[in-house]
This record gives C-alpha cells, structure tokens and sequence, in this order.
C-alpha cells in the first residue's frame, strides 16, 4: 500500500509540472500552429528570474511565482513581438518556426550560461518540511507544486471557457479565418496566447527547479516530455493533454519504481508510439478531414 | 552550347567539386588546415542527407545526429569489441544505421510534419540518456571499465584507418583521401536520389501529397526509403568520423551540435542541391571566429537560424540564383532592345 500512494505522490508532482508545462505547449499549437522548441527555455528563464529577485529581495513563494509568470510571459510577448509575427502565414510556417524557435531556445540557453554559469544552484524559493501519509513522506513542496498547477490549470480553463477572452482564442484555434471574419483580432489573440503559455512555463520552470536545482540544461527534459504529452494528447488538444501529463508522470513514476528510473521515459515514449499507431491523431484529437 | 539534363549537370559540378579538394592539399600543406577540412567533408555528408531527408522528401526528421552517432558508434563498437579491420567497420555501421532507420521510419512515418519532428527528436534523445545513465561494465578495456555502449564517456583510442606506420608523418593525407572518397560518394549517391525518378517521387510528396497519392505514388513508402537512404549515408559518414577521431560519444547526441548542422541546411538553402555544401563552409568559418570572440557558439548558431529563417527562409543559394535569374534577365532585354 505504502508503495502505491508514494508512486500516487511521485506521479503527481510530476504530473503536475508536466501539466504546467504540456498546456502552454498544447495552447501555442493548438492557436497558432506553431511547435515551440524554446518553451523549455521559458521554462528556465523563469527558475532562473525568481531565483536572482529572490536572492535580491528574499521575497516568500507566493511573490516568486509572480514573478516567475511575469519573466514568462514577458519572453513569450518578446519572442511574438520580434518574430514569430512576422512569420505568420508564410509558407512552410509549421517547419520554419520550428527551426526558428530552436534557435532561440538555444541563444537564451547561451545567455543564461553567460549570466550565471554552468553551476547548478539550488532554488531558494523551495520550501522546507514535510509530513506523513501512512510510512510515506509527502514534502510541502510537493503539496505546494500540485496545488499551484491545479489552480493555474483551472484557472486557464476558466479562462478559456468563461471569457470573451477565452471566446476569441478558442475560435481562433478553431477555424483562423472566420474568427478574423467576426472581427477577432487574431494578431491580439496570438500575443496573448503566447504571453499566457509563457506565464505558465515561467511557473512550470520554478516548480521544477525547487524539485532538482537552476542549470541552464533544466528545461530540456521537461520539454521532451511535454511534447511527447502533447503529441499522444492529440497536438492542440489543451485538455487532453493536462490529462495525458498526470497519466504517463503515474506511468513514469511506477516504472521508474519497479524497474529503474532511467527507463520511465523510454517507456512513456514506447507507449506513445503505440497509441499513435493505433490512433494517428492522438488519443483525445478528432480525425481531420482534409480537402485538397 | 547543349542544354545538359538536371542530373548531368549536377553530376558534372559534382567531379568539379571534388576535382578541386583532390587537388587541395598541393596548395594547403599545414595539418590544421587539413583536419579542418576533413571536418568540412563530414558535416558536408551530414548536412546534404539531411537536406535530402528534409528539403526534398518533405520529412521533418531531428533524429539526423542519430543516424550519425549510430555509424560512430557502430564502428567504434565493432573495432573495440570485436577487432575488425576499420575498412569492415564503416559499411556495417552505415548499414545498421540504415536498419535503425527503417525500424524508426516505419513507426514515425505513419505521422507527418511537426509530429515527425517531435517523435523523432524524442527517440534520440532517449537514446541519448539511455547510453550516459548506463553503468554496467560489458567487458575491461586497458583495465577501465566499458560499457556496452560506452557509458558517459563514450569509446576512445581505437585503430583509426591505420595511415600512420604507412605514410609516416602524411598520415593526415591519406585520412583526407579516405574521408574525400565517402565524401564523393555522398555527393553522387545524394545528387542521382535528388536528381533522379526517386527525387521526382519525394518532391512530388512533398509539394502536393494529395496529387501524389492520387498518382499512385505512397508516400508512407518513399519517405521510409527517403529516411533509410538518408540514414545509410549519415551513418558512413559518422563510421568516417570515428575513424578519423578515434572517437564516438554521447556529446555527437549534443542539441547544439544538432542545432550547429541544422543551421548549416537552412543558412545554404533547404531543397536545394548545392546549398548545404555552401552552408557547412559558411557556418564552420562563422563558428571559428565566433571561438575567437569568448566562445559564442551558440549565440551565434541561434542567431543565424532565427534571421534566416524570418529573412531568407530559402537560404543564401535561393538568394544567389535570384540574382543570376535578374542579371541573365537583363542582358537578354539589353539584347532585345538593341
């Protein structure tokens, strides 16, 4: 028993981080159809901000989240801003961005080197103590990290759900072109997505780094593992992919347990192939009919 | 003059290049310079089956270091392990490498566009982190401890193509010779694809799969055959590396070196024939004075592949011809008008 609610525990810590991350992902492509390969990069950006304005100011959790939404969303704004717009329909769009974004994923990973160094430091924003289910040891960091995705997470859901806001994306995602005929003004709607995908990978990247500690290489893994998310969530697919996140972290977490944790991702990565095998689209997306 | 057909004239360029690298080291005499050049060949094999892979067959793939460190490693492996002769080595290992390809094709290839590109950059990079978590010793090596896959430090001080007791201190001339001769190799095998029905079939996939299909062409099909010939050659290349290092390891899975050859393809020009090769020489020279100024590498491989990909998304080739189109244009008005 205990065993099961430690790999319960692991699972969703991870999950949630996951989560944080694979929805930003999820929204950016699913609104603008665009792979972010520097979203692991926002991620970092963000430990990395809170980490020196906490080190600066010793400022508690609460505000160092702030903070870390902000660095974010800013860098989100940025890379819309200085060029992503100017890419927007032109042809190839799906593959150019990528290798555009990849490129910036590792001119702001160069940057960070150059700042800080390649030391890997601990996050001061972690909070201490834990407390006790039954034999295991559940961390307030690890309470912390879920409660904090929960909110975002729903908070984004009520966002999209509940808002003109949300209205506009959620028709931009769906059809570009007519959302622009009912007077949606897609250029607002990408910049905001893409600051609100940057937000929670700014939180994504702290919660992460109070787990292991700040390296400029922090974001890679995550990202990988919130692309696969994405990919067998079916891509764009925001809710599914929250899903999928704590599902496979649970998968990861009890692999890791029974077998050893360098397999867990191997693992995720064989199954994926296999449902994308059996559903080409991904588990939660709808088969699209193409016209040609 | 006759007008020569595409792949002849391509083929034609071809004996030019290598003609003139063959002639090279009459003029170039300094080691350093040599190796350099050397390197030059490798990333150029790298570079142009990855432009075949991804300009022409339309396959996004991020798995093209794989397939290199697959011949590295490969070579590295059967040397170490085994004993082979170096000359054995290379072609197994771009064969494997062609194989893996094909296991990976087949399963990734069923998806298209930007899920290609994320499948595959996945299964390399577990890969990757499979080969440096990985501790169990297979075998004692000089009394040190080696792995299956050589761990985190990868294989080192193997035999290399055995040039040195023969030449003495020309050893470097024969490995340029070697390496020149996989370099050709690349160049024809990748200009008779491009150039020839099979480069027909990608392009066609790639520009309409719709039409494609329509016309009888899989695409599923051609683009395995597209990862695996592309595989094949990335993986001779790798097993030429090896042996020129005497080296394979974890840091050729490195995202920035990936990153280093992408920049390559994009800054020459995607789907183009010759762009790669004009790319590779272009971003080595950047890369080297960019050492100069504090190591700024990576600043610079993502500055390049952010500008030219929003400014000149077809690269410096495409730009080229442009010019060539508008001066020829000219002249044949100026003609005209008098």
């Amino acid at each position: 028993m205990d065993v099961v609610i430690q790999i319960v525990i692991t699972g969703l810590t991870l999950g949630s981080m996951y989560a944080l991350a694979s929805v930003g992902l999820s929204l950016i492509y699913g609104t603008l159809g665009m792979f972010n390969m520097a979203h692991g990069l926002f991620m970092t950006l963000g430990a990395y901000v809170a980490y020196s304005v906490a080190v600066a100011f010793g400022i508690p959790l609460v505000l160092g989240i702030v903070v870390a939404m902000a660095a974010g969303a800013l860098i989100g704004i940025i890379t819309h801003l200085v060029m992503v717009r100017f890419m927007l329909g032109t042809a190839d769009f799906g593959t150019n961005v990528l290798v555009a974004t990849a490129g910036l994923g590792i001119l702001i990973e160069d940057l960070l080197l150059k700042v800080y160094g390649g030391y890997p430091y601990p996050q001061p924003l972690a909070v201490e103590g834990f407390t006790r289910i039954g034999r295991v040891t559940v961390t307030y960091q690890a309470v912390i990290i879920f409660a904090v995705a929960l909110i975002l997470i729903l908070g984004v859901a009520w966002l999209l759900l509940k808002t003109r806001f949300g209205r506009a994306i959620r028709a931009t995602a769906l059809n570009r072109e007519a959302a622009m005929l009912m007077g949606v003004k897609a250029d607002t709607v990408f910049l905001q997505v893409m600051a609100l995908a940057g937000m929670l990978a700014g939180v994504a990247g702290l919660m992460i780094s109070t787990q292991a500690t700040l390296s400029p290489q922090m974001g890679g893994d995550p990202l990988l593992k919130a692309f696969v998310i994405c990919v067998v969530a079916g891509l764009g697919n925001v809710w599914g992919a929250g899903l999928c996140a704590f599902g496979l972290a649970l998968l990861e977490a009890a692999i890791g347990f029974y077998i050893g944790v360098r397999f867990g991702f191997p693992a995720m990565l064989i199954l994926v192939i296999l449902v994308l095998i059996w559903r080409p689209q991904g588990l939660f997306g709808s088969e699209k009919v193409v016209r040609l | 003059m006759t007008q020569l057909d595409d792949l002849t004239r391509h083929l034609l360029i071809g004996v030019l290049v290598i003609a003139t690298f063959a002639v090279l080291p009459v003029f170039i005499t300094q080691r350093y310079l040599l190796g350099e050049v050397i390197v030059f060949f490798i990333w150029a094999m790298v570079a142009m089956n990855w432009n075949l892979l991804m300009g022409h067959a339309g396959v996004f793939s991020l798995a093209q270091m794989l397939f290199f460190a697959v011949g590295a490693y490969g070579m590295a492996m059967g040397v170490t392990f085994t004993g082979m002769s170096v000359w054995v080595a290379i072609p197994i290992a771009a064969v494997s490498s062609a194989l893996l390809a094909l296991i990976i094709g087949m399963a990734c290839l069923r998806l298209t566009g930007a899920y290609v590109a994320l499948l595959t950059y996945a299964i390399a990079e577990m890969i990757h982190v499979l080969i440096i978590t990985d501790t169990e010793c297979f075998t004692l090596v000089r009394n040190n401890c080696q792995q299956l896959f050589g761990g985190s430090t990868g294989f080192s001080r193997f035999d290399d193509f055995g040039f040195r007791p023969l030449l003495k201190k020309h050893w470097i001339l024969g490995n340029y010779y070697t390496v020149l001769a996989a370099f050709g190799l690349t160049i024809f095998g990748v200009i008779v694809i491009i150039h020839g029905r099979l480069g027909l079939a990608f392009r066609a996939i790639r520009d309409n799969v719709g039409y494609a299909s329509s016309r009888g062409i899989d695409r599923k099909k051609y683009q395995v055959v597209a990862f695996a010939l592309s595989a094949l050659l990335t993986g001779l290349a790798g097993g030429v590396y090896a042996a020129h290092y005497r080296f394979a390891g974890p840091s050729l899975f490195e995202f920035s070196t990936l990153m280093f050859i992408l920049a390559m393809v994009v800054v020459g020009g995607l789907g183009s024939t010759w762009g790669p090769l004009i790319g590779t020489g272009i971003m080595m020279i950047v890369v080297e004075f960019s050492k100069e100024m504090g190591d700024a590498r990576n600043l610079v491989l993502g500055l390049a592949l952010i500008i030219f990909v929003v400014v000149m998304p077809k690269g410096l080739v495409h730009l080229a011809s442009n010019a060539w189109r508008k001066v020829s244009h000219d002249r044949q008005e100026t003609k005209a008008d008098s």
